[in-house]
């Protein structure tokens, strides 16, 4: 039903669109909801991203092939990435590398290999790929600088294996010669925040138009309550736990009361 | 640390999102741990503290979360054994809130030591070697005490209790109380001291302490067996009440949900554990006990010791979700 929704809006807005003279290429996107809910269920879901790209007279004419990048972002973050070494036997932390202003979540869509859709100064500009990620360090590093790549790759493998970074290729589906469409799974240990969704239309190597979308994750009901809670009124939240803790311990004894 | 564990468990119903962990868990299979963890403590006697903690954490609950929540969990447990230990007066008061004040400090400086730690990323290895030490040491003292113990039951010998002088050192040092209901006029700075220690402890590495505080109590300060262990729980259950509510202030990683799934298992598990050790020998099951605090220090000291399948690990330190 929302996708249908969401294809109408598109095709309403691909129309006016045409009529108020677009650059050559315009792309259109909608995404299946603009919210993402976490509840105590939450496992995990899927977000649907449907878009057009429209031509006007001069470009209808031209044929080739059009290259889309797909990137739902979420909220940056710092991340410490850490390096074990052996310190008096024992393996503990030792080196470290702070990323700033990283996202916390990065999920690519594409239609060919990252490599393919551009030149590297443009795949950099936009951040399209987990290689072109701008990954910014804190100057407080003590790590040699022939050693920081060895934590850049570290970094973006541990994110991948948390689900929290990926590059799908070929995962955009054209529908019709101009429609597409494309999921992207958002795993169960999302951040909650204000996501970026950012679709961007190229061409034999260059960009032709982008859009960008915003996209909320955010825990309701007694999630966000509890959440809330334990970052606002701590020492509520404290006593309420220990509260808790006890009302059961002493039910317990209540119920099991040997006589 | 792991989190790949938790999403992999789609094929399972029960999903509980854990809204401070920000982490699915398989509601069962917490609920199992509680429970398990609450039968040995009903068999055993003890908190179960130091065998929780590092569950939830080979289990891939973050650390810190990990040891907090236990903290709010041993309040349940210990509440629930304190009842029982009030009806039948077997608590002395006093001397309870004399350990009370000092554990109440420790568990502050625990709970700082605790922050600090996290931010320099030193607190996983802080709770491993912690871990190694106490269940190492802790653990031997008991195979080794347990193992004479059935021997001399074998040889038929009547085992020798223990009877040593009525005074040592502790009765030298001034500052001196009178407890009444432990029949007991001694300083006041041991008293502070163990429960400090035993508070520092119990933040740090999110364990009750009861299996440090009994034997210290019984032979250190010579308090009577039959109000040593309502005593203890009396101020476990203080001391970690305290904890819950300093974890939830400095840290904020108590994860009530996870808590409460804990806590729910455990009251049930210790029911059936505590039917289940009246059946058990004195000796047997002090000897099982000993393993098992063995067992998991052990489990600790091959973590530390051998190469890690991963040698980076990251941390979010500021933004979504620090």
């Amino acid at each position: 039903m929302t996708r249908f929704f969401a294809l109408l809006v598109i095709a309403a807005w691909a129309a006016f669109a045409v009529q108020r003279e677009p650059a050559a290429e315009e792309l259109v996107t909608a995404i299946s909801s603009d919210t993402v809910s976490i509840q105590s269920n939450f496992t995990g879901t899927a977000i649907v991203i449907f878009g057009q790209v429209t031509r006007d007279a001069n470009s209808v004419g031209r044929r080739g092939k059009y290259d889309l990048a797909i990137i739902v972002e979420g909220p940056a973050q710092n991340i410490t990435t850490r390096r074990k070494g052996r310190f008096l036997g024992v393996w503990v932390n030792r080196h470290y590398e702070t990323f700033q202003d990283v996202p916390s979540f990065y999920a690519l869509a594409s239609t060919a290999n990252v490599g393919d859709l551009g030149g590297r100064e443009l795949l950099d500009e936009y951040q399209i790929g987990l290689n072109h990620l701008n990954l910014a360090v804190t100057g407080s590093s003590g790590v040699p600088l022939s050693e920081r790549d060895d934590f850049r790759k570290a970094f973006i493998r541990l994110r991948q294996e948390q689900g929290l970074y990926s590059e799908q290729r070929q995962s955009i589906e054209f529908l019709t010669e101009s429609m597409f469409r494309t999921t992207v799974a958002l795993p169960a240990n999302i951040p909650v925040g204000s996501y970026k969704i950012k679709s961007f239309l190229l061409q034999d190597g260059s960009l032709l138009s982008k859009t960008e979308q915003d996209l909320a994750v955010a825990k309701t009901g007694f999630e966000q309550l509890t959440f809330e809670l334990a970052q606002n009124y701590s020492a509520l939240y404290g006593i309420l736990a220990v509260l808790i803790a006890i009302l059961t311990g002493w039910l317990a004894s209540v119920i099991f009361k040997k006589d | 640390m792991c989190y790949s564990a938790h999403t992999k468990t789609r094929l399972y119903p029960v999903q509980l999102y854990l809204p401070i962990a920000e982490i699915p868990v398989n509601m069962f299979v917490i609920f199992g741990m509680g429970g398990a963890v609450g039968f040995l403590s009903g068999l055993f006697g003890i908190g179960g503290g130091f065998l929780l903690t590092p569950l939830l954490i080979f289990s891939g609950i973050p650390p810190a979360v990990s040891v907090a929540t236990v903290t709010t969990q041993v309040v349940a447990s210990s509440a629930s054994a304190v009842v029982s230990y009030w009806r039948r007066k077997a608590i002395d008061l006093k001397l309870a809130s004399m350990l009370l004040v000092g554990g109440v400090i420790g568990s502050l400086l625990g709970v700082l030591l605790f922050d600090l730690l996290q931010q320099v990323g030193q607190l996983d290895v802080v709770i491993s070697l912690s871990y190694v030490t106490f269940l190492g040491t802790i653990g031997g003292l008991m195979l080794v005490e347990s193992v004479r113990a059935i021997r001399q039951r074998k040889k038929g010998a009547a085992p020798r209790s223990r009877r040593p002088g009525q005074h040592n050192w502790i009765h030298g040092l001034p500052f001196k109380m009178r407890f009444r209901r432990s029949k007991l006029y001694v300083s006041i700075i041991p008293i502070l001291g163990l429960g400090a220690v035993i508070g520092f402890l119990g933040s740090v590495l999110g364990i009750g302490g009861g299996f440090m505080m009994v034997p210290a109590l019984i032979y250190l300060l010579r308090v009577p067996t039959s109000i040593v262990i309502g005593t203890s729980l009396f101020q476990i259950l203080f001391t970690m009440s305290a904890a819950t509510i300093f974890h939830s202030i400095g840290t904020q990683t108590v994860d009530i949900v996870l808590a409460i799934t804990l806590m729910v298992g455990g009251v049930i598990g210790a029911q059936f554990g505590a039917r289940m050790g009246q059946n058990l020998r004195g000796d047997q099951l002090r000897l099982l006990l000993a393993l098992l605090v063995l067992s998991v220090g052990v489990r600790f000291a091959i973590d530390l010791l051998l190469v890690p399948e991963d040698l980076y690990s990251i941390a979010i330190t500021k933004g979504a979700g620090a």
